[in-house]
């Protein structure tokens, strides 16, 4: 069997309290005191979609943004495609793509081509090389006729697609997607799911790795489920196996009786 | 791909973001020359016997004060190139884009003063040259090989403390209390609107501790005296003594303050 495409080992992460004004001026390196991630551990093997789940606040982000090398883990270790994601940071960004649901993040007085041709040049591409492949991207993703107009002229949709595309242009082992269908509409949400599941993860052998509040989009995508709650992981199975090991036969359910509520009905005025 | 090519991209980038709002293009052509003006009334106002004594030879205060405001402009918007490349990026989102791609930051932060620096440069040049086309302002005898190399001196010089810029940006998110410090230090001793020997000696003291001084001072040496190497030498040298300081120091400040904030998680907070 070979080598996992991501390896998470005892992951934790904690950040400082935020503070500010004077408190931040006289305490600028606060003690890092609030756990985001308890010790997590877990693989996801190549070519295989998992999801990560979990209420608003359980780690999912934190853990996605460790793999994409925004932050530092406190302690652990991240692996992705090999390389360790703290001492090898460039090594893992070679073969990450990631993309976050909200994404906005492009120059819009450029066009969506101009965005991916200084993106592709960030990612070492060059040449004649990035034309072929921002026209092969683009045509899958559907976005080849809107590929000459300036970004803030574009539909949400749109921008996303552009988003997911400058993900995927250098060729990545592993995409990381933080909620990705956040901003679409259901008919948009329903087609990028399918593009996920049987072109990138099915044809190409991507290996996905998700964090989604839409249980139906996980059920749809992943091959197994991971749920965090309060940065723990409290389970680690494909969808159907979650269900039957929580005796409920929804995965809502399954999560519900298997994560704590961060507020209690019960609290509730 | 090598960092120049990459800094290269970052350069097209901004030429055509630039390119995109010709507007502001033209009405900052514009205003440079109310500038101008403006520093051109005023010198016929404050020129006097004493005022000519101090300035160098076969040149006028106006020549003086505008060879000063347009290089002290250009070194001061300069340094914020750095930090507000960085704010700018958080700002529009494209920073956790960016961080994410195969390209380090410090690159990040270089090339994306790439395209200010060049445009600054131009826009000095159109100072100039309203100053010449309407003012009167004439640097018959300008080196400008020499101005060239006094430019690239004070563009290492300054880079340290652009980088340092970008650290305390990376770190504190608005406002550089640093940087304000030595762009009014700089302003208050370094010579833009006066000579450095009308200040008292406390202040000349000063004076010679910062690097605008030394580009002011060579700057006008080559422009407005034709100065040769033999005179460029000295602010020449003492630019490049402030560059071989401040660039391994703020490239030791950057890379900590890169590393704190992964570690704080709010490297692209707002």
């Amino acid at each position: 069997m070979s080598e996992p495409a991501i390896v998470v080992e005892d992951l934790q992460k904690y950040f400082p309290p935020a503070v500010s004004g004077w408190r931040a001026f006289l305490h600028p390196i606060a003690k890092a005191t609030q756990c985001a991630l308890a010790g997590i551990s877990f693989t996801v093997q190549r070519g295989e979609a998992a999801a990560i789940v979990g209420h608003n606040g359980a780690g999912k982000s934190t853990l996605l943004r460790i793999l994409a090398t925004l932050i530092l883990p406190t302690r652990g270790q991240a692996l992705l495609g090999g390389c360790d994601v703290e001492q090898d940071g460039a090594g893992a960004r070679a073969k990450l793509g990631y993309h976050t649901g909200g994404d906005e993040g492009f120059y819009t007085r450029l066009t969506g081509r101009q965005n991916l041709e200084f993106f592709a040049s960030m990612n070492n591409l060059a040449g004649g090389e990035v034309a072929g492949r921002i026209t092969a991207i683009a045509e899958r993703l559907g976005i080849v006729k809107d590929l000459d107009r300036q970004v803030r002229t574009l539909s949400t949709g749109m921008t996303h697609r552009l988003g997911l595309a400058r993900a995927l242009l250098h060729g990545p082992e592993v995409l990381l997607l933080d909620e990705p269908t956040r901003s679409l509409d259901p008919l948009g949400a329903a087609e990028f799911r399918r593009l996920l599941k049987e072109d990138l993860v099915g044809k190409r052998g991507t290996t996905l790795l998700f964090a989604s509040h839409t249980l139906g989009e996980v059920e749809e995508i992943a091959d197994r489920v991971i749920v965090l709650d309060h940065g723990e992981l409290v389970a680690n199975d494909p969808p159907a196996w979650l269900m039957a090991k929580a005796g409920e036969t929804s995965l809502e359910g399954a999560i519900l009786r298997i994560t704590r509520p961060k507020v209690s009905a019960k609290a509730l005025p | 791909m090598s960092g120049l090519r990459k800094i290269a991209a970052f350069f097209w980038r901004d030429f055509a973001i630039a390119r995109a709002y010709r507007g502001a293009l033209v009405l900052e052509t514009i205003e440079a020359l109310f500038g101008v003006a403006t520093f051109f009334y005023l010198s016929r106002f404050v020129d006097s016997p004493d005022l000519q004594r101090m300035l160098p030879a076969g040149s006028n205060y106006f020549a003086f004060a505008l060879v000063g405001f347009a290089f002290f402009d250009y070194l001061s918007v300069a340094i914020s190139a750095f930090d507000s490349s960085i704010q700018e990026a958080r700002q529009n989102r494209t920073l956790e884009a960016l961080l994410v791609t195969q390209t380090p930051l410090s690159v990040i932060v270089a090339g994306s003063a790439a395209y200010p620096f060049a445009a600054l440069a131009l826009r000095t040049c159109v100072y100039l040259g309203w100053g010449a086309l309407f003012f009167g302002f004439a640097p018959r005898h300008a080196d400008w090989i020499g101005a060239l190399a006094i430019l690239a001196a004070s563009i290492l010089a300054f880079a340290g403390l652009g980088i340092l810029a970008a650290a305390y940006q990376i770190l504190f998110k608005r406002g550089n209390p640093a940087k304000w410090v030595v762009l009014g230090v700089s302003g208050l001793v370094g010579g833009m609107m006066y000579p450095v020997a009308v200040l008292p000696g406390p202040l000349r003291a000063v004076a010679r501790l910062i690097p605008v001084t030394y580009s002011l001072e060579g700057m006008r040496a080559s422009l407005l005296e034709g100065a040769g190497w033999q005179e460029l030498w000295r602010p020449i040298g003492a630019l490049l003594i402030f560059a071989v300081v401040l660039i391994p120091f703020s490239f030791v400040v950057f890379g900590w303050a890169l590393r704190r904030t992964k570690v704080t998680g709010t490297l692209t907070h707002i």
